[in-house]
């Protein structure tokens, strides 16, 4: 073997060494800009089959009508969200929703501390929850309202109300920045008054 | 020469012949292992832990403790690769006569960094998409991520992705783009979820579907047509050290689930890992054509539409079986459908080095006609 060779091949076979040792990939975490969520298609394995421990969502609920208030955008669906209000973005962001599930889904005090979850509020107890519960009138009934206001700088505001109809518990949330919560919440309160058999 | 120096003596060793046949011997018993492997494990898993690998370990029953048993198919290579290198530096005499074997070695030696190129740079993901859907996503359903979406502006979401190997870790995840701590106080790899029932211990979630729900962990699965369901026990704490409510994650449970902090909305959920292109397509048609009178398939194909604004694409393109669609360093394949013929399923690769074993196998034919019509040419000319 001549002497350049040799040279060569002790040069070229650490830094073969070198790079495959460094080549190795290291996962870390990634921020970026995406497009808005459209509904989806089930991610699903390339074989088709479903995978392990799937919740089966609950059957789409019917029998319930409302009328959005005047100057709300009502947009269609989507999962098990029947249908979503938005109201002017003005003074502040926020959202309505409304949910129907089976039963009780869980219970009202489950519910409840789930919406304070959603704003960062730690859990109450049932003595708490009957302190906190207001009602409105509408030809379905009452329905139970609940009013918090989370904490922090900017704080948030939910305003949520349930009624049970037939086996099917019906949700409205009011959801967003305290401000814009406050100024739709009249809004919100006459769109649960005006809740009413849906004929079709 | 130069003396015979420890580099020069780890060179010899490392171009001998016995150096080759142990390696060779080495790939044999690999290649039975990992078939036998594939049973209980999978394919994926089993090439993973017996092949794409430079050390195959073992983890003794109920012991956390890996032990290396057999050296994988990534070491074996390597060895391999190198053997031959320096076999071909040091023994093969550089003339005219030899060159047909030169290349046909060429053609070899980039069969290894094909394979190579193959385990560390190839990504294989899927996109499920519905006719009239547009995607500009792939994802990768045997890694996952804990996706962050802060969804409060009202045109576009801003996505923190933090990778399974990070949640995987536990302990305390914090990004400048998150205005509070994750912390993972649970992992597991595979598991059941069911509505809590009145003998249920109390959920630990507090916020979410989790709180409504009891969670069972379950051995972790590979074998064909199997996933895993993991579930992360997630805490949301913000700055000042309040606790933001506690969920439980997993790719079992469909919808995000969130939160808002700081007047801002947040979502979070476990779901696929998920790639994103810098261009998109459009579902506009799928066909599952039978043979006449039959159910038996003819044919799968999907009518894309192609929108790269970057490059001024915007075209239609047909994927079938097959014929797969390449653009942006990524190939399309037809690999399955759905939902009533409405919904195509792309099996997404993207390797870097795909035509390296195309041109390693034209180097190594080429080398062998070089070599053997020098031979037969020789032959023909002393006949004479």
């Amino acid at each position: 073997m001549s002497k350049w060779y040799a040279d060569a091949v002790e040069i070229i076979f650490p830094l073969v060494l070198i790079i495959a040792s460094s080549s190795c990939r290291r996962d870390s975490i990634e921020v970026r800009q995406v497009p808005k969520e459209t509904a989806s298609p089930m991610a699903m394995p390339p074989d088709g089959s479903m995978p392990s421990g799937m919740i089966d969502a609950p059957p789409p609920a019917s029998g319930v009508s409302w009328t959005a208030p005047a100057g709300w955008k009502e947009e269609p669906g989507n999962g098990i969200r029947l249908a979503t209000f938005v109201p002017p973005q003005d003074p502040g962001k926020s959202e309505a929703t409304v949910v129907a599930l089976p039963g009780e889904a869980g219970g009202e005090l489950a519910n409840v501390n789930r919406w304070r979850g959603q704003i960062g509020l730690a859990p109450i107890d049932a003595v708490v929850l009957t302190a906190a519960r207001q009602g409105v009138k509408s030809r379905l009934g009452t329905v139970v309202v609940y009013d918090f206001t989370g904490e922090g700088t900017n704080r948030s505001r939910i305003v949520a109300g349930l009624i049970q109809v037939g086996g099917t518990t019906w949700y409205f949330k009011l959801m967003g920045d305290e401000k814009a919560v406050g100024k739709n919440k009249a809004a919100f309160i006459k769109l649960l008054e005006g809740l009413q058999k849906d004929a079709s | 020469m130069r003396p015979n120096t420890p580099w020069r003596r780890l060179v010899a060793a490392l171009s001998s012949m016995r150096l080759t046949l142990v390696c060779l011997g080495l790939m044999m018993a690999l290649t039975v292992i990992c078939t036998l492997a594939q049973v209980p494990l999978g394919t994926h898993v089993a090439v993973d832990r017996t092949i794409r690998t430079f050390l195959v370990w073992w983890q003794p029953e109920g012991s956390s403790l890996q032990i290396p048993v057999f050296p994988g198919g990534g070491m074996v290579g390597a060895l391999l690769f190198i053997n031959l290198s320096l076999a071909q530096f040091m023994k093969l005499e550089w003339s005219r006569r030899k060159f047909g074997l030169w290349v046909s070695h060429l053609g070899l030696a980039l069969l290894f960094v094909g394979e190579f190129s193959t385990a560390f740079f190839q990504v294989e993901s899927h996109m499920p998409i519905e006719i009239g859907q547009t995607r500009d996503y792939t994802e990768d359903y045997r890694r996952l991520e804990l996706a962050v979406v802060d969804t409060t502006d009202s045109e576009r979401d801003a996505l923190t992705s933090i990778p399974e190997s990070i949640v995987k870790a536990g302990g305390e995840i914090a990004h400048p783009s998150l205005p509070f701590m994750l912390r993972v106080k649970r992992y597991h790899e595979n598991s059941q979820f069911h509505m809590r029932g009145p003998t249920d211990p109390p959920s630990e979630a507090t916020l979410g579907v989790g709180a409504s729900l009891h969670m069972h962990p379950e051995p972790p699965v590979s074998g064909e047509g199997e996933q895993n369901a993991a579930s992360a026990l997630v805490e949301a704490v913000a700055p000042d050290g309040r606790s933001l409510g506690i969920l439980w994650l997993s790719n079992a449970l469909g919808a995000p689930q969130g939160f808002i902090t700081e007047g801002r909305t947040f979502s979070l959920s476990l779901r696929a890992r998920r790639y994103y292109l810098p261009f998109s397509l459009t579902l506009k048609e799928f066909h599952h054509d039978k043979y006449a009178g039959t159910n038996i398939p003819k044919n799968f194909s999907s009518l894309v539409r192609l929108s790269d604004a970057g490059r001024g694409e915007n075209r239609d393109a047909l994927i079938s079986m097959n014929n797969p669609l390449r653009y942006g360093g990524k190939a399309f394949y037809q690999a399955s459908f759905g939902k009533n013929d409405t919904l195509s399923v792309f099996q997404v690769i993207q390797n870097p080095g795909w035509l390296i074993p195309y041109l390693s196998c034209i180097l190594v034919s080429l080398g062998m006609l070089i070599h053997f019509g020098l031979k037969l040419a020789g032959a023909m000319g002393g006949s004479k």
